[in-house]
């Protein structure tokens, strides 16, 4: 079977020279959930920017990333990103429509659907991330946590098989976290999330992959990884204080 | 073509709570909010035009245009207070007016007209847009036919005009906290350079919304 | 400078709306064409970035702050087409939004504000850069071209309220210019200290195609410039020259001056104010002088901002 994601010696540099992905190659295995750390600036992002091709800037026809088997190429780029369900970073950049109903629909409306079922995923997204009567709001009038459900809505309006999270859990309170997290557990797509929300790692992810300035570093079963502090001391992390106080027996 | 650093930080809270800026009375609930938004824009476009067409002979459709609009701003619950100092605007203008035309022969009327024409409309257009949801109006605009990309444009710059009001009050406040220096020189250049960078991050924000945009399958 | 409702008369309005709206017509269509997608929401976000940056409140005189438009800053940094845009954008906003200028007046504050100032302001700087090279050029061409534009508005505005009979010319022209002489000043220096500081920082945000000088760029400013001149032509010349007087006798030399007499604007006001009629004079020459001058502390400060170059 096809693996979701499949990244072989992906390179990229930026544009003042600077290399950000310096070969970096990895697979998920559809319905698997993957953490994605590193330290700031280590190029996560960048990454995640290549899965649905908005980087490179030029795409070349013969990439370094496969989605469902099929890759990343311009002449692709329409059905993979019916596929890859990317949540950017900060939810001020997804959410550029004036209402939540209107910014739901962007998603079905790009790919095609009637008007009647536009409405219909609108509905069943926001129900999903807990907003069912949002639909009128104002954007710019809602709270953080309500932004980053309404990002979330947005994606999930796609069905997308695959879904990608830049940070979602940053500068969320307590509450929101643990929403959220709530959130995500249900929804069954193949996950790949880039964090460093720890807690979010250990209660959701199987497997996770470190990245540092630009290459893959440790990538293998979350509890073991978690568990090593010096490899996650030496790369900018640390080891999650809810694994303390557990024993894998 | 640029650097792709994507943002690594941004802040949660609204900074913004300048009360001029406060037209959050879209959130209050009212007959008149209620009303659809297209007649409601229809009447007062015809409301503004009558009242600048009209000579100043006819005072009956003054007085009464002027109960209307009392009317309706009763019934929409919009704060008085708040009315009162939006029309506050018009108060140099027409004092201007009143000055200069103080001198000349036909002057009261004159001045008269121009003072309850532009006080008249003024209260109509404030009543509306306290009332009705920018969105709506911009789908009023949609179906005039008034061209996509300007609509996109100002529903954009709606979208982010308090996002970025948010970035430039952080920005000033960070740099009022460094600035020891009292002369007018370094506060112009220190101003410049936040200014400078607003603009730097909004044409950023702007390609990320745009890649934000393809990844929904946007063409 | 923007004008509420009441006061400019309907055939104001309704010139102005018409003019307006096929020099925004054509701005939107030259901005399609030439405008990179992954820029459209660079648009909106200019100006929802002019509206923002007021906020960081130039004290201007007396610690007030000025009501700047930045025309010409966002033709500098954009083109000039995509600044009309833009600045009309913000107008709209701010009069639907805000209740920040008048609905009928929509159509003369957007030829004042976004098409005149912006389009004004990018031939000027574009002449002056032509004229003096570098960044140090280009600062000094944006302060002087962001002061004419501001005096050019206003003087069309002043145009506006005389031509519709609210403040007679012989007032407003010295009023509106003469204020606008200062408040220019203000507007010629933020938009020079901005536009250095974006390229200082990413001079790659500056549209190339404000800056190259390509020859499509020739035809789009001379329909500008037809618009631009018919306005001024419309608005501010019967005033500034004699023609009312010229028509007047025409009209009734063919036997319809009656029914010109309420389109045609009124000749010099024959009312009581002592001196008035010196203001306009004054104010003609106080505008020559006032470029001069300015131009030269554009170049000042041009040389002030730009350190001269040691290995370019």
């Amino acid at each position: 079977m096809n693996a979701a994601i499949e990244i072989t010696n992906l390179k990229y540099r930026y544009h003042d020279g600077t290399e950000a992905l310096r070969g970096v190659s990895f697979r998920v295995a559809p319905g698997e959930c993957v953490a994605l750390l590193g330290p700031n600036g280590s190029g996560k992002s960048t990454l995640l920017l290549h899965l649905n091709g908005i980087l490179p800037e030029k795409l070349p026809a013969d990439g370094a990333v496969k989605i469902l088997g099929e890759p990343v190429a311009p002449k692709n780029l329409e059905p993979i990103r019916r596929q890859v369900g990317l949540v950017f970073q900060d939810p001020d950049d997804q959410l550029f429509c004036p209402t939540v109903q209107e910014d739901v629909a962007f998603g079905p409306q790009q790919l095609g659907l009637g008007d009647a079922e536009v409405a219909a995923r609108v509905q069943k997204a926001l129900a999903q991330v807990g907003l069912a009567d949002f639909g009128r709001r104002a954007t710019h009038h809602l709270s953080h946590g309500e932004k980053r459900r309404v990002c979330l809505a947005g994606v999930l309006a796609c069905e997308p098989a695959i879904l990608i999270l830049d940070e979602p859990t940053s500068n969320l309170d307590p509450r929101g976290r643990r929403e959220f997290k709530a959130l995500l557990r249900q929804i069954p797509a193949t996950k790949l999330i880039a964090t460093h929300d720890l807690e979010l790692v250990v209660e959701l992810c199987s497997r996770a992959i470190v990245l540092d300035r630009g290459s893959v570093v440790a990538d293998g079963p979350m509890f073991e990884l978690l568990n090593d502090e010096k490899l996650m001391l030496e790369h900018g992390l640390e080891r999650p204080h809810i694994l303390r106080h557990q024993h894998p027996h | 073509m640029p650097c792709r650093r994507p943002a690594l930080q941004f802040q949660t809270e609204r900074l913004v709570t300048v009360h001029w800026i406060n037209h959050h009375h879209g959130r209050l609930d009212s007959p008149v909010h209620r009303l659809p938004a297209a007649p409601k824009l229809g009447v007062a476009l015809v409301i503004i035009v009558a009242t600048v067409l009209a000579p100043v002979q006819w005072r009956a459709w003054f007085i009464g245009v002027a109960g209307l609009l009392v009317l309706a701003m009763l019934l929409s619950r919009l704060p008085l207070f708040f009315v009162f100092r939006r029309l506050l605007v018009l108060s140099p203008f027409v004092l201007g007016v009143v000055l200069v035309n103080t001198f000349q022969p036909a002057g009261r009327d004159k001045w008269l007209a121009v003072a309850v024409k532009s006080v008249l409309c003024l209260l109509t257009v404030i009543l509306v847009s306290n009332t009705t949801p920018f969105s709506q109006i911009l789908r009023v605009l949609k179906s005039i036919r008034v061209p996509a990309l300007l609509i996109t444009t100002i529903a954009l710059m709606h979208r982010y005009l308090f996002v970025l009001m948010d970035e430039a009050e952080r920005m000033r406040r960070a740099r009022a906290s460094r600035t020891f220096m009292r002369g007018r020189r370094f506060h112009w250049r220190a101003l410049a350079t936040v200014v400078g960078q607003l603009f730097i991050r909004a044409s950023e924000r702007a390609e990320r919304i745009y890649d934000a945009m393809c990844a929904r399958g946007w063409k | 400078m923007h004008i509420p409702d009441g006061f400019i008369d309907g055939k104001t309005a309704a010139v102005t709306a018409v003019i307006s709206a096929v020099g925004v017509g054509f701005a939107l269509r030259q901005v399609r064409r030439e405008l990179p997608p992954r820029r459209v929401p660079l648009l909106g976000l200019a100006a929802a970035f002019l509206f923002a940056a007021q906020m960081v409140n130039f004290p201007v005189a007396g610690g007030t702050s000025g009501h700047l438009v930045g025309g010409t800053l966002v033709a500098a940094l954009l083109g000039p087409s995509a600044a009309v845009v833009v600045v009309t954008t913000v107008l709209i906003v701010q009069c639907f939004l805000f209740q920040d200028g008048g609905v009928l007046a929509l159509g003369a504050n957007v030829f004042n504000m976004a098409i005149l100032n912006s389009v004004v302001g990018y031939m000027i700087y574009r002449m002056v850069c032509h004229w003096l090279t570098g960044i140090r050029g280009r600062v000094t061409a944006i302060a002087f071209a962001a002061w004419c534009a501001t005096v050019l508005a206003a003087i069309s505005c002043a145009g506006q309220l005389a031509w519709s009979g609210t403040i007679p010319w012989s007032v407003a022209f010295p009023a509106m210019a003469t204020v606008h002489m200062f408040i220019g000043v203000g507007e010629g220096l933020i938009s020079a200290l901005v536009f250095l500081a974006v390229y200082r920082a990413r001079p790659d945000l500056i549209t190339e195609t404000a800056q190259t000088g390509q020859p499509q760029r020739l035809g789009e400013l001379v329909r500008y410039g037809l618009l631009a001149t018919l306005g001024v032509a419309i608005f501010v010349a019967p005033f500034a020259c004699s023609w009312p007087d010229g028509l007047d006798s025409v009209a009734v030399k063919f036997g319809f001056g009656h029914k010109m007499a309420p389109l045609l604007p009124a000749p010099a006001p024959d009312y009581q104010v002592p001196g008035i009629h010196w203001a306009i004079g004054a104010t003609a020459v106080a505008g020559a002088a006032g470029s001069l001058i300015v131009f030269m502390l554009a170049l000042l400060m041009g040389r002030w901002l730009v350190p001269k170059p040691k290995d370019l």
